[in-house]
């Protein structure tokens, strides 16, 4: 007898020893599952999801996968299970499914491991193993102490019908047609496209669409899309080069080099009107290499010959603003003007003492807490925009804070504030405001 | 015929901590480190030095050296320490005694302090980290 | 915090902890933390004045701190004992002196407090709210995070 019993549990450590099948489990409502991982392509967490209308409910919407739309099913709207309603900015667990040559992505409550079995160990379904239709499911199997229902991806999604089956693939494949304005409806895939390269712009270029450049990059959108569709090239964002291609119009003129004499005129015009005497303090967040630094430091310093000026220069890039305290340069990058407030070194030129001397260029992320006191200017251009909507309401908060009545702020080009605290004084060229004095 | 006695061996070096009357010389160690004060003392012992005192601070290290006198050759003296710092220890030593060997030593290097002290009348001064070679070197030179 | 302060706190820690260890170190990259708090379990803290107000501070696990003071003793430390903590304080008052000195160099007066050790679990120091400058440094047995928080006396 006990032979018998050795032999049977030979063989059940035999069967489990030979691994056979994988799956990928994760939990629904409390419940583990699993799906055969040569049905995964990958898995992941993403959130905002882009709608799509007259879908079922169980569509929450599509994704942009780099640059591939699938559809996201959230299986627990699909089986009627109880749901956590998702926090618009949290990361939902999705694995990606590959069926055939159509991919499609399911949200899960939570995913757990890649699980190895023997493919003898699955036992037929029992109804009273789950609480979702049966015939969804492939069977059951047990490891390590828990149980996992394996689902039949084909069935719940396949275009099988059954007599009690639902269709679903082609309301699928209708909405995904949707998403890539195949149906030929201009508008409704005009907003998909538009809301695809909002959130390309993001991840690709770290530019976040806010109040403050959502007009320009509206105007952008339209010639970039008609261009594009003219040279028959895709209008989506792929990678990071064109997410640059899209963004470059964007940035103020002179960025990342000395400024000509023209913008230095038009700013000289807008920044007039401070005391002549006693300290002139400005902020200059994002200073990058130091170029707008000085050409403003030399800016000031011809508008306000008499003052003591004092600039603090941030940027969170060490590599960028290490270079800008002893920034060494070649005659022909700078314009005669500004080159008088240089001096010759052995390797090119330097601003002189007493520029360099009013700038304090720190490495800091002006996120973090700003230990200087009020300041008549703020020279923040083209950096709002490359921050998360929350961290550019928490910026310009501190701006208003920081900025002196009747002091000045200066923003993008294409960047536009709209506060009830800043008078809109810009001209064609600089975009500018003035604290209102209360 | 020349006998091996005639010879001395050429590797034997007499010990730096050595003085020609065969005794040691005695050292005081004022820090406020105990692990500078062990360190020091280890590279001294290893030397044939003998330490005869240490103090944790600038008061007790001027204590100790009236204590001692005459019979502390040396003394190595921490810059910064608390109640009395080097500095001020060594004016009281010179003060008592104007003839005292001190050598300060220091984490910092061409600071102000270390220039003040030698032109106090510190003998010489040592960087942190502690170097053997360094430290019988420029101990070895103060006590000329 | 001012670039300029930043190679010589970057270049002691390197320089000191090479010779002091007989070890391959590793520089971290450099990065900047909202809050200035320690949080590995062994602090050494050393006072900034002068051109500057603030701090330096060692942070590392109290394995870390053990390990490195027994290297420096050449014998075995198992435990925080006074001649540990001695000898981290010490540690930190020279990659502290030696940033200095070199700050000295380039013109800027800093001067330093004697080092003062902290250990245990959710230390709390204060002034928490100011941006610290973290510089990572590997070694063989751990990592120590130095973390500079000063800033200019205006």
């Amino acid at each position: 007898m006990s032979t018998i019993g050795n032999e049977i549990q030979q063989k059940e450590t035999e069967k489990v020893e030979s691994i056979d099948y994988k799956m990928v489990t994760f939990s629904l409502s409390g419940k583990d599952y699993g799906i055969d991982i040569m049905k995964v392509k990958e898995i992941s967490k993403a959130k905002r999801f882009t709608f799509v209308p007259n879908a079922e409910p169980y569509v929450r919407g599509v994704y942009n996968l780099r640059g591939d739309i699938i559809s996201m099913i959230d299986l627990r709207v699909l089986f009627n299970l109880p749901a956590q309603r998702p926090d618009e900015d949290s990361f939902e667990d999705m694995i990606i499914l590959r069926l055939d040559d159509y991919q499609i992505g399911i949200i899960v409550d939570e995913i757990d491991k890649v699980v190895g079995i023997n493919s003898e160990t699955i036992q037929p379904p029992h109804p009273i193993f789950g609480d979702i239709n049966i015939k969804f499911i492939k069977g059951v199997v047990e490891n390590e102490n828990r149980l996992y229902l394996i689902l039949d991806v084909e069935k719940i999604l396949g275009d099988k019908t059954e007599e009690t089956g639902e269709r679903l693939r082609p309301q699928l494949v209708a909405a995904a047609g949707t998403a890539k304005g195949g149906t030929g409806k201009a508008e409704p895939g005009g907003e998909i496209d538009y809301s695809f390269i909002v959130e390309s712009l993001e991840t690709l270029g770290g530019f976040f669409v806010s109040d403050l450049n959502k007009e320009w990059i509206k105007k952008r959108f339209t010639d970039w899309k008609k261009q594009r569709t003219e040279k028959k090239e895709e209008v989506q964002l792929q990678e990071q080069s064109e997410a640059e291609l899209f963004l470059r119009p964007f940035y103020s003129s002179n960025t990342g080099t000395f400024w000509s004499d023209n913008y230095r005129d038009a700013l000289k015009e807008r920044l007039s009107g401070l005391p002549e005497q006693g300290n002139l303090l400005v902020w200059n967040p994002g200073c990058g290499e130091g170029y707008e630094t000085y050409s403003l430091a030399v800016t000031l310093r011809e508008v306000y010959p008499s003052v003591q000026l004092k600039v603090w220069a941030h940027d969170k890039d060490l590599l960028h603003i290490s270079t800008a305290p002893n920034l060494i340069f070649h005659e022909n990058i700078i314009s005669e003007s500004l080159a008088e407030y240089t001096v010759e070194g052995k390797n090119g030129l330097q601003f002189n003492k007493s520029i360099r001397d009013s700038i304090l260029f720190e490495y800091h992320n002006v996120l973090h807490s700003n230990p200087f006191p009020e300041v008549d200017i703020i020279f923040a251009r083209d950096i709002l925009s490359f921050h998360p909507q929350a961290e550019q309401n928490k910026l310009i908060l501190e701006f208003n804070e920081k900025l002196k009545p009747g002091g000045f702020l200066v923003i993008g080009e294409h960047e536009v504030l709209k506060h009830q605290d800043f008078e809109d004084i810009s001209s064609s060229k600089i975009r500018v405001y003035r604290k209102i004095q209360r | 015929m020349k006998t091996k006695a005639d010879f001395p061996s050429i590797n034997e070096r007499k010990p730096d901590g050595l003085r020609e009357d065969g005794g040691a010389y005695r050292v005081l160690i004022v820090d406020d480190s105990m692990f500078v004060t062990k360190q020091i003392s280890q590279i001294l012992t290893s030397e044939g030095f003998e330490v005869v005192g240490s103090a944790s601070d600038g008061e007790q290290g001027v204590e100790k050296y009236k204590e001692l006198y005459p019979n502390v050759d040396l003394v190595t003296m921490d810059i910064t320490m608390p109640k009395m710092d080097g500095v001020a220890a060594l004016e009281k030593i010179l003060e008592f005694d104007k003839n005292a060997r001190i050598v300060m030593i220091s984490a910092l290097g061409k600071q102000d302090l270390v220039k003040k002290s030698l032109m106090i009348g510190a003998k010489n001064y040592i960087v942190k980290p502690l170097d053997r070679a360094k430290v019988l070197e420029r101990i070895m030179m103060s006590l000329k | 915090m001012r670039v300029e302060y930043i190679n010589p706190f970057v270049e002691a820690a390197f320089n000191v902890l090479k010779e002091v260890l007989n070890d391959d170190i590793k520089r971290g990259e450099l990065y900047l933390k909202s809050t200035s708090q320690p949080v590995l379990g062994v602090a050494a803290i050393v006072g900034l004045t002068g051109d500057v107000e603030g701090r330096v501070l060692f942070d590392m696990k109290k394995e870390t701190a053990l390990s490195v003071a027994s290297e420096m003793n050449a014998e075995q430390l198992d435990e925080m004992n006074d001649l540990a903590k001695a000898t981290i304080s010490e540690l930190a008052n020279m990659i502290t002196g030696q940033a200095v000195t070199k700050l000295h160099d380039l013109g800027f007066k800093f001067d330093l407090t004697p080092p003062a050790i902290i250990t245990g679990e959710n230390m709390e120091v204060s002034n928490s709210g100011v941006e610290a400058l973290i510089v990572p440094v590997e070694l063989k047995n751990g990592k120590i995070e130095i973390n500079v928080a000063v800033r200019e006396r205006t």
